[in-house]
């Protein structure tokens, strides 16, 4: 089963408290320079008065034909069983094509050259556990799952808006 | 399924990885939010951080300042032994000392004041966070120092008297219940991430959402309407929005003629007010006003969520608050459920559903058997509606001596830049014979004014009591020991308690003791809650009708809601307080002194806070500086394509009073005229751009948030190269 996040850019509100989760679960030692693996983007729209201001939480989306695994000409890059992209360190030679093949801009190198990104926590997850990032997101905007039990609960969402505004049509002609 | 590398690797508890959890929570932050906590415990040592999904307050969630607590609790700059000074006050020489040593010398000093010019001369100062509070408080007491003083001074206390003064309890917003939302200069998802996930289900079940704010903040992202005023001018927004209630007749009227005072004077002000003057005045279109004017009153129930100090940090900021709060009783929406419903607090400012005798506890000593707290002749009404001094009045007390003087501060946690010009408090400080401070981390303040510096120790290394207003309760156990030679702030006190002699039943027997007898009322033991080390539901808690009023009366002069403060009425000829919620703008802004404006155009705003910091508190943590390496200002792009600056550009903000220097940030999150500083910056010194004495003369708070300065490129080394 391919397992994902889900992220409901409505709720997410750039608070960056899964940044701070992926760093703490991962240790990544940004004071050396060392490369955060999720980043929260601010997206302005539009300007005063009219001016709003969005964001979006954004790590590997863990492609089911992954670019970056299909460019890496050393093979470091593969898909394990629960449908994470996962990097093999002692294959991966730093010559950042995967960089160049992600849609995403996802890939980041650490200190000695290597590539390092989001491995959707899979250790955890083996453990029946959420990644880091989605247990501690406080809006909700992070959603962990199967990819399509999310696809489903999109869409339960979205049934209830429709039924809303259908009831509500109705009681305003009534 | 992982192997054993796997599981390590993944930090997954276990006895395989010897890796446990214990509960516990964050004080980082205020007491509004104080997450429980999961830490992950290794050989003693901390290696994760989670929420605790018990905790119903943040069910799991954390902020990003929680989860970098690991580097909150192991940083470097962790005092780690009692220090006393060795060199002259400033040269920030210490030497380690027994804690034996440092309270003794304490001890000695404190009891030196005491007899040389009484116990009132010493201070006892709080800051974050505020678990030891009422204990601390006892202590002032049994001392015979009314003076207890803490940053409620400059926080959210002015929001309260606003309410106070005008709906006598004050009551929050029942976000779950209501149908509009009118959130007042506050942005809880960077702030308080603990209600944002009921904020945003509220609004997919249909909550409409007005923002009033000057930025476009993320609250503002997710509002129906935005009210986007400029800085200080609240109140006219306030007043306009009646105007359009009252004159439409959009008010709840049986509430108005039975349980308010002084509506006819209010109903006549607030004519001046039409929404194109409002527009005039705040920048927001009239249009708008009317619109977020018919929906608050139209929507029942509707609530108004305030920040703690956005608006009461200005020169008439308790005004202009008295004037928002009044829209609650004018559509009829206090204490009702969706409305600003009243829920008594339990303890440590937050409702619990449950009766302490927190007060009690603290009120050692009756107030009037001690002289004045500071501040009492400056702002009456500060320690008439509030037990302890005022902390904005402090260093112009200590350089008066009058009505008498102050020698010594025992600090918990103090930040002399929390002042506005910081440098007169600094100065001021100087003048004491002796400062003794306990802190976390070894601050700037330490360094320049300590003569005795203690080693305090995190949340996470102690037991505290706290409650939600989910109806929770925890008393916490050390996740880990106490680090290097820190102790629990409430030890600190105790250890003085006794050593100065104070002679009381209830300290000499400890916390835990203390705890039992606060909670006395409620049927709440330490004994039980250590049975639950996530914290339990309060058993049997109270439930609260809606409209107490109709009981009990408003707790005001008149027994009524008072559009008309009597209270503020009382003081109008000595004070020359104004009884309505009368509109003044700023002191300093393009109303009040053109002149000025000619040379400082902008309006500065010194007071948003960035989500991953809270004051400086966690701007030392790699893991949040990462998230804003270097201080910034954030100007509107309009604004630099004038001025000639770009993205990253030094530019000076200056007012009449000083100057500073940081990166430009230009960001379409303010509006063109309007420059915002974050107050968290170690490195930049923001408050002293504001004067000491900028202040709202009824509540004594500094106008942090809305004055006068001017933006400037500053000729930066690559500019000469070219």
């Amino acid at each position: 089963m391919d397992y994902g996040i889900y992220i409901d850019i409505k709720r997410c509100t750039g608070c960056q408290a899964c940044v701070g989760a992926c760093m703490d679960q991962n240790d990544l030692a940004v004071e050396n320079q060392e490369p955060s693996w999720r980043h929260v983007f601010s997206v302005e729209e539009g300007i005063y008065p009219e001016a709003r201001v969005m964001y979006v939480s954004l790590a590997c989306m863990h492609c089911q034909d992954a670019p970056c695994s299909i460019a890496c000409p050393t093979g470091a890059i593969g898909k394990k069983e629960t449908g994470t992209v996962s990097v093999n360190p002692a294959l991966c030679i730093g010559c950042r094509i995967c960089l160049t093949a992600c849609p995403f801009g996802v890939p980041r190198f650490n200190n000695e050259g290597k590539m390092q990104k989001c491995t959707l926590c899979s250790e955890r997850v083996a453990e029946g556990l959420e990644p880091a990032c989605v247990r501690i997101c406080p809006t909700g905007a992070l959603k962990f799952g199967s990819v399509n039990e999310l696809g489903m609960q999109v869409g339960i969402k979205t049934a209830v808006k429709l039924v809303r505004s259908v009831l509500q049509t109705d009681s305003c002609g009534s | 399924m992982n192997d054993h590398t796997e599981r390590m690797r993944g930090k997954i508890p276990g006895p395989d990885t010897g890796i446990a959890i214990r509960k516990s929570i964050c004080t980082i932050c205020d007491p509004d939010s104080q997450c429980g906590l999961d830490l992950y415990v290794k050989n003693g040592k901390i290696i994760k951080v989670e929420g605790s999904k018990e905790n119903p307050h943040n069910e799991g969630t954390l902020c990003s300042k929680g989860a970098a607590l690991r580097q909150y609790v192991y940083h470097q700059d962790r005092i780690r032994t009692p220090l006393q000074r060795v060199g002259p006050r400033g040269s920030g020489k210490f030497k380690p000392v027994s804690w034996e040593e440092a309270l003794g010398t304490i001890t000695n000093n404190l009891n030196q004041v005491k007899t040389g010019s009484g116990p009132e001369s010493v201070v006892f100062f709080s800051g974050y966070s505020f678990w030891y509070r009422p204990v601390l408080h006892r202590m002032a007491y049994l001392f015979g120092s009314p003076n207890i003083i803490t940053n409620a001074s400059v926080c959210h206390l002015s929001m309260i008297f606003s309410q106070i003064l005008t709906l006598g309890l004050p009551g929050g917003p029942d976000i779950r219940n209501a149908k509009c939302l009118l959130v007042w200069g506050t942005n809880p998802f960077h702030t308080r991430t603990g209600i944002a996930r009921h904020i945003l289900d509220a609004k997919e079940r249909g909550l409409k959402i007005i923002a009033v704010d000057p930025r476009c903040s993320p609250m503002a992202a997710q509002a129906d309407i935005h009210l986007q005023l400029r800085p200080g001018t609240d109140g006219a927004l306030a007043l306009a929005m009646a105007n359009i209630i009252i004159n439409e007749g959009l008010f709840d009227h049986d509430f108005i003629q039975n349980y308010t005072h002084g509506f006819d004077e209010y109903r006549e002000y607030v004519q001046e007010f039409t929404p194109e003057r409002g527009e005039a005045l705040t920048g927001v279109p009239a249009e708008k006003i009317r619109m977020a004017a018919r929906l608050f009153a139209d929507a029942k129930p509707a609530a108004l969520m305030p920040g703690s100090s956005p608006v009461v940090h200005n020169t008439n900021g308790l005004q202009n608050h008295r004037a928002a709060f009044a829209l609650v009783g004018l559509t009829g929406n206090y204490d009702v459920a969706g409305g600003n419903f009243v829920e008594p607090l339990s303890y440590i400012f937050e409702p619990g559903g449950f009766i302490t005798r927190e007060t009690e506890f603290k009120h050692a000593k009756k107030r009037n058997e001690m002289p004045p707290p500071i501040g009492d002749d400056r702002f009456p009404l500060w320690s008439l509606l509030y037990d302890e001094g005022h902390a904005v009045h402090l260093p112009f007390q200590i350089q008066s001596g009058t009505p008498y003087p102050i020698k010594a501060i025992l600090a918990f946690g103090i930040n002399y830049r929390m002042w506005p010009d910081p440098d007169f408090m600094a100065e001021s400080l100087e003048k004491l014979d002796f400062i003794a401070i306990s802190d976390l981390f070894m601050t700037e303040s330490c360094r320049r004014f300590a003569d005795i510096v203690l080693p305090a120790c995190t949340s996470v290394e102690r037991s505290e009591f706290r409650c939600y207003p989910e109806r929770y309760v925890i008393y916490t156990q050390p996740a880990i020991k106490p680090l290097y030679e820190s102790r629990p702030d409430v030890e600190i006190i105790f250890e003085l308690a006794k050593r100065l002699a104070l002679d009381d039943s209830l300290l000499s027997q400890g916390f835990e003791a203390c705890l039992d007898w606060i909670l006395e009322p409620s049927g709440i033991t330490i004994n039980e809650l250590k049975k639950h080390p996530a914290g339990m539901p309060v058993p049997n808690p109270i439930t609260f009708p809606e409209k107490k009023y109709l009981q009990q009366g408003f707790v005001t002069p008149s027994g009524k809601m008072e559009f008309k403060s009597m209270l503020l009425e009382k003081y109008s000829k000595s004070f020359g307080y104004d009884a309505l919620p009368v509109y003044r703008p700023p002191k300093y802004s393009r109303e009040t002194t053109p002149e000025l404006a000619k040379d400082y155009p902008f309006i500065l705003n010194t007071g948003t806070r960035l989500p991953m910091f809270i004051g400086s508190q966690t701007y030392r943590l790699p893991w949040m500086r990462n998230l804003r390496p270097e201080p910034f200002v954030d100007l509107n792009p309009d604004d630099c394509r004038r001025l000639g600056i770009k993205q990253g550009d030094d530019v000076a903000v200056s007012t009449a009073k000083g100057s500073i220097t940081v990166k430009a940030n230009l960001t379409n999150q303010v509006q063109p005229g309007v420059v915002h500083v974050s107050p968290a910056y170690i490195d930049v010194k923001v408050n002293a751009l504001i004067e000491a004495d900028y202040l709202d003369p009824i509540s004594g708070f500094p106008g942090y948030k809305a004055l006068l300065c001017k933006v400037e490129k500053t000729n930066d080394k690559n500019d000469k190269k070219k």
